[in-house]
């Protein structure tokens, strides 16, 4: 005998639960990290001629940082930034 | 001011942990020793302090991976003030700090370690520092990802005089402060790098100035803790075609002492010839000052009842301004020339700053020179 389908009434479609959503939010995150993951990174080693300009550098020079962290750490309340903890001073 | 303090302390452990939660990072990632010796100079002069800083740095490269450097510098401090904002009985004196530094580091095909260690001292002070940090490179060598733990354990006394920090069982005032940092640096084309540093420390012993003192009420006194948290974005960018590059480098400061402060640097990278480079910076800072601070010149009663005060400029509103220009000198032109040949396959660099400030230290000049030579 064959079986008859019910047919829901026609009304308001039902939003999907939160937690669908969340998990098709999640999957395209995911999918777009892949995406970059097989990018190709974006600098070739060919193309690093630049890079090591001291322009391009924030550690060119770390003896200068370090004698710049001293300095503004004896004159301004703001200390630290530079990479290395502070102190071997009395200058407080 | 207690309640004050705590309220301050759970406002800023929640910002950090906003910050916490935004990835950011940044200490810049330890660079591979190469063989050099640097020697380098520094002059800074303002209205009651002139400070002289010899560096001699010498690193090289070892079998294995393994590499080490080494460091000494020498602060020479001259008709300095030990009252330095308190406003009369200025002391002229002279200090000398020495320093020593070592650091072994081990490079891998993809990332490097570091150790390192310092002891500092000087007369009333003496410090001992260890930091270990590791980087790692990523996404086809286009980005690093470093790290930095650190600790340091200070010691202070007077001269002549019996230590007055609470709780000193010896005969000096103890610091210990920790320190941790993130960096992530992405290379985002051959003229594009951009960096973002988090750097938190904590502070737990005696802080405040073994000299300075508040009118009426003596010495200062200073909370024992402090936690403090640092921020720093910088982008720097390439014009290949007229040899131009900048660099904006942006930090921002908070602490549970509700110090705040921002800092802007511009920097212009020129080549002029083929050797020689000129670099021009401005930086520019400004600080809003601790919750317990107070202007006791303009009002000489704010500490009244008070449990924790300080005449300590650096803790009050601070703005300061530098302009600088700094020229690096490849001197491979002194092939040619006898004796100084011997100096053509390293760098010379000369620098002058002035340093505009709103607290009473006043202006200052600052003079740096030095020489790397690879070998």
């Amino acid at each position: 005998m064959r079986e008859t389908r019910q047919i829901a009434p026609s009304g308001p479609a039902r939003p999907l639960p939160r937690l669908r959503l969340m998990l098709l939010a999640l999957l395209a995150v995911l999918s777009g990290v892949a995406g970059c993951a097989h990018r190709p990174p974006p600098i070739q080693p060919w193309q690093r001629e630049y890079l090591s300009k001291r322009a391009l550098r924030f550690d060119a020079d770390p003896l200068e940082d370090r004698f710049r962290q001293h300095m503004f750490g004896s004159r301004e309340g703001a200390d630290g930034g530079y990479g290395h903890p502070g102190g071997g001073c009395g200058c407080n | 001011m207690r309640l004050q303090l705590r309220r301050s302390r759970a406002c800023v452990a929640g910002w950090w942990a906003l910050v916490a939660m935004a990835g950011a990072s940044g200490t810049p990632p330890p660079a591979h020793a190469d063989n050099h010796v640097t020697v380098r100079g520094a002059y800074y002069r303002e209205s009651s302090t002139r400070v002289v800083q010899p560096v001699v740095e010498v690193a090289g490269d070892l079998p294995g991976g393994f590499d080490v450097a080494t460091q000494y510098l020498l602060d020479a401090i001259t008709s300095a003030s030990v009252a330095a904002g308190a406003g009369g009985n200025d002391a002229i004196f002279t200090e000398v700090r020495n320093e020593v530094g070592l650091v072994g580091g081990w490079t891998g095909d993809r990332g490097r370690v570091t150790l390192g260690y310092r002891y500092s001292a000087e007369s009333d002070y003496w410090s001992h520092g260890i930091s270990a940090s590791g980087s790692l490179r990523l996404w086809g060598d286009s980005a690093t990802l470093a790290g930095t733990l650190g600790a340091t354990f200070d010691g202070a006394w007077p001269r002549n005089a019996t230590p007055n920090c609470p709780g000193a069982l010896q005969m000096f005032c103890a610091l210990r402060s920790y320190f941790g940092g993130f960096g992530y640096t992405q290379v985002w084309s051959p003229t594009l790098v951009t960096q973002l540093g988090l750097e938190i420390a904590y502070l737990d012993g005696y802080q405040a100035s073994l000299y300075r003192a508040v009118p009426n009420l003596g010495r200062e006194v200073l909370p024992s803790t402090r936690l403090r948290a640092v921020l720093i974005p910088r982008v720097a960018y390439y014009l290949p075609r007229t040899r131009t590059g900048f660099q904006v480098h942006y930090r921002y400061y908070r602490d549970d002492w509700s110090v705040s402060a921002h800092m802007f640097e511009g920097r212009v990278y020129q080549n002029l010839t083929r050797d020689l480079e000129l670099r021009a910076s401005y930086r520019y800072y400004t600080q809003l000052p601790a919750d317990f601070w107070c202007d006791w010149i303009a009002r000489p009663d704010c500490y009244q009842g008070a449990t924790v005060y300080t005449a300590d400029p650096k803790l009050g509103h601070v703005g300061t301004s530098m302009p600088e220009l700094k020229l690096v000198w490849d001197a491979v032109q002194l092939r040619s020339v006898p004796f100084f040949a011997w100096f053509a396959e390293g760098s010379f660099e000369i620098s002058y700053a002035r340093l505009i400030q709103n607290t009473v230290f006043g202006d200052a000049h600052l003079l740096q020179m030095g020489y790397t030579l690879p070998y």
